[in-house]
């Protein structure tokens, strides 16, 4: 080759570098803590880049923890991923704060996407008439027992009311070395179905005033104590995250779990004794049950809107939504997917069947999640005081009353 | 002068960038209120206000720290302890020195998650040696606990710092001119007296640096605490550091949480000094 045609056409090149970048565009997506699907990421990002040639697809994926201080750096250094999968209330809290672009404009304009949606887990994610997120998976609260230790104890079921739950514990608890009643799982407001089944609500319905320092809430939370301090109720309850709590009662010396529906996979891997025979699933009493959801978000600050909506449409759609509930046996909130699931798990697996039909049952019974743009601020002002009272530190009026006091300044300041 | 200046500059220009102008970005965004999404507005003194009035988890992790600190000392006596038997002519001296010191290149989330299993309430080692014993009979939930759980992250701490304290005294004791204690034996000096005659103030540098390293050990032990407990339970073990990192990255207010980090500094600057004179005034050197 000649030395002139050498150069001219690395220049031709190096000058056409920019054309070539800017026809091509790159989406983030970030994940919360779902790795383990990353096979089915790649061939969705695979089929949508397909579908839209010159896009390209950056994936992040956080566990839960470290996703929320991830976000924030990137909204402060202005480069926020253009497609987020977000978990609980944190949602409506980053939508209030501007993070998040407006869905209402994209779900008019596709009715057809907004129906494929149970409309009580889609609700969850309206703010101020305007809906911020769409269900990616989902999951609520139930009861787990072990048939083993109900019989040894002499119970014939599930309890129907709260005493009768705690009284289920303590006799469950004291049945032998080590063994407690109930348990439950407490992040994301899990535990406030046993508050709801008590009448108890945290805030006025405007989400202005704390309602909750109630004689009703102290009767409760003096009962809870009282059970927590003896073997009734396992400590874990109020200090535990999430392996310790399943992982005691996976053990087997734990009668009852209140926990949302993907803990069972994680007891099944844990329990040897769990089986159909051994492992009973239930509502709580009065069938409240707090949701722990799962949404698709687009960023305010994404540079290709449309690009994100797209790519959200795409990954709620029939196929990709029915992949992932066949690949993680979770429910999506897409009614049809969801049935089709259904009917795969009741000749397959049974139990898993049991457990995710709680799942569709009393969706209008959701509990524990409000609309607040700053549900991370009200939990802390909230729970550690409740902890106070659980674990003996204050008596349940001083707890609660200081409790009061902090969530209504909280609520002041938002 | 100007090739000294050619050569510090780059280093200079780093401690600049990456220390000095973050640490004034710091302290201005303390009197404002700001988001990653909205512009700063100047709010004076109100975030200190809140801090100082409106704000008992700050008090609580205040406390927590200042109680980390005060039990400091403790790991630096222990240390002391193991450095002079170490330093003797103790069999397998030289075995005993490499099993303390191998728990300081730990890291300090292994270290956490070893000690949180150890507590466990259900299956721990602690609890199981206890009830074997027939010190206790039922397992006392360590980390659960508002009496047990600050106490048992400050042992933790102490375990996996030991080991680095122990190295310090050692090369401390070893640098004592030997004649000195020949001198003293001859005179008849007893033990007791060597120790806190001559031992003790020859080792002022030594632990002059041991206890400003626990100092800013107890100010920082962010990872074990984070790790072990969380803060919990009901910020029972919160201490500063882990509080900032909540209000910053948990509750979005960086603002907020730039007005406790003054705090910190200021606190961290005042202990520096006070360690400083009570050290006699110039970073413990010996005259």
């Amino acid at each position: 080759m000649k030395r002139r045609t050498f150069l001219a056409g690395t220049a031709a090149t190096a000058l056409a570098r920019p054309a070539i970048a800017q026809s091509s565009k790159k989406l983030t997506f970030l994940s919360w803590n779902i790795v383990d699907q990353a096979d089915m990421f790649k061939r969705w990002f695979a089929a949508f880049t397909a579908e839209h040639p010159g896009v390209e697809i950056e994936w992040l994926d956080k566990k839960g923890p470290d996703l929320p201080p991830f976000y924030q750096t990137q909204l402060a250094a202005g480069t926020p991923p253009d497609v987020l999968d977000l978990q609980g209330g944190i949602g409506i809290e980053y939508a209030a704060q501007g993070a998040l672009l407006d869905l209402t404009p994209y779900l008019t304009a596709h009715p057809d996407v907004r129906a494929r949606f149970n409309q009580d887990y889609l609700n969850n994610w309206v703010w101020e008439g305007k809906t911020w997120l769409v269900p990616f998976y989902v999951a609520k609260t139930l009861l787990f027992y072990n048939k083993p230790l109900f019989q040894k104890a002499g119970l014939a079921g599930p309890a129907t009311s709260f005493d009768e739950l705690l009284a289920h514990a303590e006799k469950i608890g004291a049945g032998g070395t080590d063994q407690t009643g109930f348990l439950t799982l407490n992040f994301d407001w899990l535990y406030w179905a046993l508050f709801k089944m008590n009448g108890v609500d945290l805030l006025s319905p405007d989400l202005k005033q704390p309602v909750f320092d109630t004689p009703k809430l102290v009767e409760v939370t003096e009962k809870l104590a009282k059970a927590t301090a003896g073997t009734a109720i396992n400590k874990i309850s109020w200090t535990g995250r999430w392996v310790e709590p399943l992982g005691a009662f996976a053990s087997g010396k734990v009668g009852m779990l209140n926990a949302h529906a993907p803990a069972y996979f994680f007891l099944k891997g844990q329990g040897a004794w769990i089986n159909q025979d051994t492992l009973g699933v239930a509502e709580l009493p009065g069938n409240w049950s707090v949701p722990t959801l799962h949404g698709y978000g687009i960023s305010k600050g994404t540079k290709n809107p449309d690009l994100a909506w797209a790519f959200v449409e795409f990954c709620t759609a029939r196929k990709q939504a029915q992949e992932m509930a066949d690949s993680r046996r979770v429910l999506t909130a897409y009614t049809e997917v969801d049935n089709a699931l259904m009917g795969h798990l009741e000749k397959d697996e049974p139990l898993a069947h049991a457990v995710l039909a709680t799942q569709l049952e009393h969706t209008d019974k959701l509990c524990g999640n409000w609309p607040l743009p700053n549900d991370s601020r009200i939990k802390d002002a909230f729970y550690p005081e409740l902890q106070n009272a659980l674990l003996g530190r204050k008596d349940a009026k001083s707890a609660l009353d200081e409790a009061s006091r902090k969530v209504a300044r909280e609520l002041r300041r938002a | 002068m100007a090739l000294v200046a050619c050569f510090l500059a780059p280093s200079l220009l780093i401690f600049l960038l990456y220390r000095i102008l973050p640490l004034i970005w710091n302290v201005v965004l303390s009197f404002e209120a700001w988001s990653p999404l909205h512009a700063a507005t100047w709010v004076g003194w109100d975030n200190y206000d809140e801090m100082l009035h409106d704000d008992d988890v700050f008090w609580q992790a205040l406390w927590n720290t200042l109680i980390f600190m005060a039990s400091q000392p403790i790991g630096v006596a222990i240390a002391l302890g193991i450095a002079l038997l170490v330093n003797s002519d103790l069999k397998g001296a030289a075995v005993y020195r490499t099993i303390v010191f191998l728990s300081y290149p730990l890291m300090t989330v292994a270290v956490a998650i070893i000690w949180r299993w150890m507590y466990n309430e259900r299956g721990g080692l602690i609890n199981f040696v206890l009830r074997r014993l027939g010190i206790i009979h039922q397992p006392i939930a360590f980390l659960d606990s508002f009496a047990w759980a600050l106490p048992s992250t400050i042992v933790a701490n102490t375990w996996q710092v030991l080991g680095f304290f122990m190295i310090v005294l050692l090369t401390g004791l070893q640098n004592i001119p030997p004649h000195l204690y020949e001198a003293a034996r001859v005179d008849g000096a007893p033990a007791w007296a060597r120790l806190f005659r001559i031992t003790l103030p020859m080792l002022k540098p030594s632990l002059f640096l041991c206890a400003v390293i626990s100092i800013l050990n107890s100010f920082a032990a962010f990872d074990l605490v984070y790790v072990m407990t969380n803060g919990g339970p009901g910020h029972g073990t919160e201490l500063l550091i882990t509080y900032i990192y909540k209000v910053g990255f948990g509750q979005t207010r960086f603002d907020y949480a730039a007005a406790l980090t003054v705090a910190q500094f200021v606190l961290l600057l005042a202990l520096a000094w006070l360690a400083n004179r009570a050290s006699g005034g110039n970073a413990g050197a010996l005259e």
